[in-house]
């Protein structure tokens, strides 16, 4: 006896008690066959007829000697349930077909003809119940509505009870129907909905605007039809007073953003028209867009009929928000940062993400700001395609080649920042990118072995990863709003860069390369646990050698074969920018001070350097030092206390101009001489291993904007 | 003992149920129904057959009806004050109280036809004082002997199953019962019991109907689409059961869909009935029980009272008439008034008794319909039949014989093919022997007798005793078939099936008792016998020289000799049995044989004495239990030579 025979038994012998006199009995049989996972189709089918079945009049189990069940003993199992006195057992029946739906379609198109009945249930209970199948039948894609049900299902769009109308027009949203005339018999029958229960506009406008993005063709028709109703009255006024009107005007919105190929368009003035029911229509699909995100979609559609452009925006947008989307929403699914970074709640770049936006209102042009940013994100994202097969050619050993390309891209990139101010975080973190991938592929074809010999000697090795280092710290540093799975696949070329230092001896600091890659991996792990993302191959695997040197010799960690072996485990996985991340970046100036118009000082006194300091995007809690130096062994670091920092302009942490007045304590016996100065951010994760120097920083600094020379001249006035 | 079952009604038909059980010595009746088709003496249950004299009171020991429609309850009147039985009667309570209703309707109606009337209102009254109400799952000693217990039944409103027990035997009678539950009104319910006799009507012995969901679908849409069309509908229904049912469907739908159309109950027998339904909620379906605290469902909202000025009033609505099938009365005045325009609706019940309108409605699609020689009536109307019926399908049938699983099984209240049909079902499908027999037939089914007994001491340590048999068996693995690998297990297999032999004895004035048979002859004091039987013949011997040619001087060693050769032939020879070689004498079971040397032996047949110096004579003796073998080896002797 296989096992599809022993499951088919065990289903018939449940089968059975549902017949039984106890009405706890039935009530358990019901929740007991739904939960049996594989049964055959003959017999689910048998359970919806009374009569016995042909193909089952002679099919018999003896799963043991002496005991035989016949597959007739189960027939009209359900009919005999979904027609029980008591409403728990027509409700268990009800939630039993449920899970058994999933397994045939031709018993979920026989099931659905006696749900379709069950909404005529003189208990609600039942009846939602009964909706509920049918909407689990949707999402499994076993719904197969037919022009007999309509009728009766639409009958349950005017029922008395909201909830059993909510879920109505909840299954309504997954539809999709074969008929223009299905179709039309669904929109009356939302639009009686809304004549008979106004109170139910909002959800009804949604679910409008659901079924006619999955109807595109029949809706353009539809609006064809009714467009003299929506036009303007006579005496110029619009006529918008009637509800009707909106649900059309609903309706007509949703077609541009259809799933269906070659929708013809909606006349552009409708969407103007829309426009005036802002208020409500947004309110209606607040599920799927906010205010601003519809008025900026409206506009665009209404400005021209060719809305390609806005059509992929929102698409994508609309997608990442609404999960019962029948299209799935990235073409990589198992990379982990493909993850939508609005699914990691709690997490900080939500909150970041959120912060965005409340900033993103202020200024005028913001509510086009998001379109323009998914708009930016598809090109960015296309870019990371990219580098992810440069990244094959580097591995191949056309470092060259793919330099090129990545210079390329670079300079594509660089031409999107001119017209897109708001931007410009996504643009910059690119653009970093694109530099730490470029310096990683110098350093790898330099260390990786190809077919190359050696192009470097052993110091420019090492400003080569100096220069790595430091855009490494720039790009894990200087960009808030990222997502953990952005933020770990960073973490991922932080790792390479420590690998490829440790695996070569000449220029490895053993010592700081291992305590890196050590707090990098705990750093991995920390986000690892609190976002559930899933690890790369390659962070898993340094994960787990580290955790075998660890244990087998605590002395020795350089092993550089070790290292070089895991670096073959490495390969790049393609970058998916989902947020807006923004770029920490300083400006740094000294009013009017030029090699002409020194700053005056008095040599072995202190001098004060008034900065012009603007700080973009720069968090409030962060430890910015300002740092200056004459030369390599006179350096000074003056630490910026913003809390202390008086917001001259606004209240929030985006953009903060102010003037700080930044000692210079050793000021040299000279006439003149010139300074160095620049702003520096604490990255708390890299800790300096040098010896500390009066109170400076106890991290590495990444800076945060170039350099800036100036010059000093010996006060005259003493 | 027996359980005689004589069919007084509805034996292979359908109307005046009644049945009259002898059980264990009582005498039950079982409803008391009077056919509706006649009005002749065969619309009454021929009475005379249960006692010559007319003495029912002694020949009865009680009267049970189900429920009040008349098919069960016409004849009770007529039963009780006509034919004067006088014995307790019982029913359930909502039974008893809508019985004198439907009664009293029947007798008017008759009054109306002129027939002569069979029993008068006082009839009736003074018939309803004998009845004793029972509740459901109330157990009513009618006499000492006699148990008998309601179950629910669905159906109509107070219609019961019964239970019936006397000392052993017990029984079921269904009466009309549902298993679906409808909109007012539960499904049957009863307890498993153990039962000699179930007799159950039957219907639709054959039919088996599609969920009610259907039938409420098509009936809606119909009354739906005639009022929309601004058309009247006519339902006519018997006041009690169908109409509530009908009329608790219409108001959810209206209240559901915000119908305003007014739904009339013609006055009269319907209101007053509506009233006991309201009282009665205790015996509807859950879901009336549950809401019952917030909303009586029998308070209808939208139902208003009918007067005739209104049969010809403009505008749509639905009218709930009396009678049914619309034999007369006001449906029939109602009838005449809308069947004439198409706009209007006509809903006819599932059964329409032939000769009725309705039936002549059914039949066909007639546009003329001859109401009596000078009466014609236009019938332009739509016609709707309802599919409803409060009566269990042929799965339901069988789904209760199931369950209550009896010896055996009467099938009663049916059409008769499709009864024989069923029965056959019964019979092969369950194994339960059934019966349906016609009317004024007696069906004599042996009755359970349960005796108690002791047991011996000896006889229960022997059935304590394990009985271990060992055998290999070889079982092929099935699952393995399809894969043309079938793998073959032997194992030894133990089996312990204890079979208790022992011995019933039933002394007169005392207890029986079970017994060992070993204890049998002791307590008869009797001895034990055995039944031997002896044989004595000569067998071929080759001729030797040891041997002398004087056989009856053989010696003691020589008979050794013998024996152990004739021992080595057996042994060839023999497949089965034990030989045992014990000197002088040979023994397989209990056959034994030695050499005679008697020449007299007294079992030795003189025609088998011939050439005697050439044989010897071997005599043996067995018992009656090893015949076979004793034959066989005799046979093995006498064709073999030593």
């Amino acid at each position: 006896m296989n096992k599809q025979d022993s499951s088919d038994a065990v289903f018939i012998q449940l089968g059975c008690m549902v017949r039984d006199m106890s009405v706890d009995v039935r009530l358990e049989a019901f929740e007991a066959l739904g939960k049996i996972g594989l049964v055959s189709e003959d017999i689910l089918l048998q359970t919806l007829s009374k009569k016995v079945l042909g193909i089952n009049k002679d099919k018999a189990f003896k799963p043991v000697e002496g005991l035989d069940i016949s597959a007739s003993a189960v027939a009209g199992a359900y009919i005999h349930g979904l027609e029980d006195e008591f409403s728990v057992v027509r409700m268990s029946a009800c939630y039993s077909l449920r899970t058994l739906t999933v397994f045939s379609l031709r018993f979920a198109c026989e099931a659905l003809n006696l749900m379709m009945d069950m909404l005529n249930d003189d208990s609600t209970v039942v009846r939602l119940q009964a909706l509920d199948t049918i909407h689990h039948m949707a999402t499994s894609n076993h719904l197969k509505v037919e022009k007999i049900h309509i009728h009766r299902f639409l009958s349950a769009l005017v029922d008395s009870s909201s909830v059993i109308r909510s879920m109505t027009r909840k299954i309504l949203k997954l539809a999709k129907l074969p008929q223009f005339k299905l179709f039309k018999l669904c929109i009356d029958g939302l639009l009686g909905n809304l004549e008979i229960y106004p109170q139910d506009e909002a959800d009804v406008f949604s679910a409008l605007f659901h079924i006619g993005r999955n109807h595109g063709k029949f809706t353009v028709h539809i609006i064809e039809e009714v467009s003299p109703e929506m036009e303007p009255a006579s005496g110029g006024k619009l006529s918008f007073d009637s509800t009707r009107v909106a649900a059309f005007l609903v309706l007509a919105i949703s077609a541009p953003l259809s799933h269906e190929k070659d929708v013809s368009a909606i006349p552009p003035r409708i969407f103007s028209y829309a426009v005036t029911w802002l208020g409500r229509i947004s309110y209606g699909l607040s599920d799927l867009m906010n205010q601003e995100k519809l008025l900026a979609y409206l506009s665009e559609c209404s400005r021209s009929s060719t809305i390609s452009l806005a059509d992929f925006k929102i698409n994508e947008a609309l997608l990442t928000v609404e999960s019962d989307a029948p299209i799935p929403l990235c073409s990589k699914v198992d990379s982990p940062v493909s993850m939508p970074f609005w699914k990691d709640s709690g997490g900080t770049s939500d909150y970041h993400h959120q912060e965005f936006l409340s900033l993103g209102k202020s200024a005028a042009h913001a509510e086009y700001e998001l379109g323009e940013h998914s708009e930016l994100r598809k090109y960015v994202n296309l870019i990371f395609k990219k580098v992810k097969d440069f990244w094959s050619l580097v591995e191949l050993g056309c470092t060259t080649e793919a330099f090129k390309g990545i210079r390329a891209c670079k300079e594509e990139v660089a031409s999107f920042t001119a017209d897109s101010p708001g931007s410009s975080g996504a643009v910059a973190f690119t653009l970093q990118y694109l530099q730490v991938i470029g310096m990683l592929a110098k350093v790898w074809g330099h260390l990786r072995p190809t077919k190359m010999l050696n192009p470097y000697g052993v110091g420019k090795l090492e400003l080569l990863f100096a220069k790595l280092d430091r855009r490494l710290r720039e790009i894990s540093n200087r960009f808030i709003g990222l997502s953990k799975g952005e933020e770990l696949q960073i973490l991922d070329l932080v790792l390479v860069a420590c690998l490829l230092r440790l695996s070569k001896m000449e220029i490895c600091c053993c010592n700081a390369a291992m305590k890196l890659l050590l707090s990098t991996v705990a750093h991995v792990e920390y986000l690892h646990k609190e976002g559930s993302i899933e690890l790369s191959n390659f962070v898993t695997e340094v994960k787990k050698s580290l955790h075998d040197a660890d244990s087998s010799s605590s002395s020795s960690t350089c092993k550089p074969l070790l290292f070089k072996r895991l670096l073959d485990s490495f390969s790049l996985q393609q970058f998916v920018l989902y947020g807006t991340p923004r770029y920490i970046h300083a400006e740094l100036a000294v009013p009017s001070n030029d090699s002409e118009n020194p700053l005056p000082f008095i040599p072995g006194i202190p001098a004060s350097i008034p900065l012009a300091i603007t700080l973009h995007n720069v968090l409030t809690e962060s430890r910015l030092w300002v740092r200056i130096s004459m030369s390599e062994e006179s350096t000074q670091f003056v630490f910026l206390d913003l809390n202390l920092i008086r917001n001259e302009k606004r209240s929030i942490n985006v953009v903060r101009e102010f003037t700080f007045v930044a000692p210079f304590y050793r000021t040299p016996k000279a006439i003149s001489f010139t300074v160095r100065a620049s702003l520096g951010l604490e990255c708390f994760r890299e800790n300096i291993d040098r010896v500390k120097v009066f109170g400076g920083p106890k991290c590495e600094l990444t800076y945060l904007c170039p350099e800036k020379e100036i010059f000093l001249c010996k006060s005259t006035e003493c | 003992m027996a359980i005689d079952c004589l069919v007084l009604g509805a034996g292979q038909e359908v109307g005046k149920s009644c049945m009259v059980v002898s059980i264990n010595g009582k005498r039950i009746m079982f409803d008391c129904g009077m056919h509706m088709g006649y009005t002749d003496s065969r619309r009454y249950p021929d009475f005379s057959l249960i006692s010559k004299n007319g003495d029912f009171d002694n020949a009865l020991t009680c009267v049970i009806v189900t429920h009040f429609h008349l098919d069960h309850i016409g004849a009770l009147p007529y039963f009780t004050e006509v034919c004067g039985y006088k014995g307790p009667i019982y029913m359930t309570y909502p039974t008893k109280a809508l019985a004198p209703l439907m009664l009293e309707d029947y007798r008017k109606n008759m009054d109306r036809r002129g027939e002569d009337e069979q029993f008068t209102s006082d009839h009736i009254a003074e018939c309803m004082k004998k009845v004793i109400p029972v509740d459901l799952k109330q157990t009513v000693q009618v006499d000492k002997d006699l148990q008998i217990r309601a179950y629910y039944a669905g159906h109509v409103i107070g219609a019961a199953m019964f239970y019936a027990k006397v000392g052993d035997a017990a029984m079921v009678y269904t009466g009309d019962y549902n298993m679906t539950p409808d909109r007012h009104l539960g499904a049957a319910q009863i307890d498993r019991l153990q039962l000699d006799l179930l007799i159950t009507e039957s219907t639709y012995a054959t039919t088996i109907r599609d969920s009610r969901y259907g039938r409420e679908r098509e009936f809606l849409k119909a009354v739906h689409n005639c009022v929309a069309a601004g058309g009247k509908v006519l339902i006519p229904t018997f006041a009690l059961g169908r109409a509530q049912e009908l009329c608790i469907l219409l108001e959810d739908y209206w209240e559901r869909m915000n119908l305003k159309v007014p739904i009339y109950f013609s006055a009269g027998l319907t209101i007053q009935a509506n009233m006991y339904y309201k009282m009665l909620i205790n015996w509807t379906s859950q879901k009336i029980k549950e809401t019952y605290a917030t909303h009586n469902a029998f308070d209808f909202k939208n139902v208003r009272n009918f007067d005739r000025s209104l049969i010809n009033a403009p505008g749509p609505c639905v009218l709930f008439a009396t009678p049914g099938m619309i034999v007369g009365g006001f449906s029939l005045e109602v009838f005449m008034q809308w069947a004439p325009s198409e706009n209007n609706l006509v809903t006819l019940p599932g059964y329409c008794v032939a000769g009725t309108i309705g039936h002549k409605l059914m039949s066909g699609k007639p546009t003329k319909i001859d109401l009596d020689k000078d009466t014609q009536i236009n019938v332009r109307c739509q016609i709707h039949q309802l599919s409803f019926s409060p009566h269990t399908d042929a799965k339901g049938i069988m789904d209760l014989v199931k369950f209550l699983s009896p010896k055996h099984a009467i099938l009663v209240h049916g059409e008769k093919p499709k009864m024989a049909t069923l029965k056959e079902r019964i019979q092969s499908e369950l194994g339960i022997q059934c019966y349906c027999p016609a009317n004024n037939e007696t069906v004599t089914i042996p009755s359970t007798h349960y005796v108690k007994a002791d047991a011996s001491g000896t006889f229960i340590r022997s059935c304590l005793n394990p009985n271990f048999k060992f055998s290999t068996c070889s079982s092929t693995d099935k699952s393995y078939l399809d894969s043309n690998k079938s793998k073959a297990v032997s194992r030894l297999s133990v089996s312990d099936d204890r079979a208790t032999e022992g011995i019933l004895v039933v002394e007169k004035g005392k207890k029986a008792k079970v017994i060992h048979q070993d204890e049998f002859l002791h307590m008869l004091g009797e001895k034990k016998h055995e039944i031997q039987f002896a044989y004595c013949f000569p067998m071929h011997m080759a001729r030797t020289e040891d041997l002398s040619s004087t056989s009856h001087m053989l010696c003691s060693f020589d008979k050794c000799t013998l024996i152990s050769r004739l021992s080595m032939i057996l042994s060839d020879e023999l497949s089965e049995g034990n030989i045992l070689d014990l000197g002088e004498e040979l023994q397989v079971e209990s056959f034994h044989v030695s050499v005679c040397s008697s020449d007299n032996c007294p079992h030795r047949l003189s025609s088998s004495l011939q050439n005697g110096s050439e044989s010897v004579f071997f005599c043996c003796h067995w018992s009656v239990a090893d015949e076979k073998l004793a034959w066989k080896i005799i046979s093995i002797m006498k064709n073999s030579t030593l």
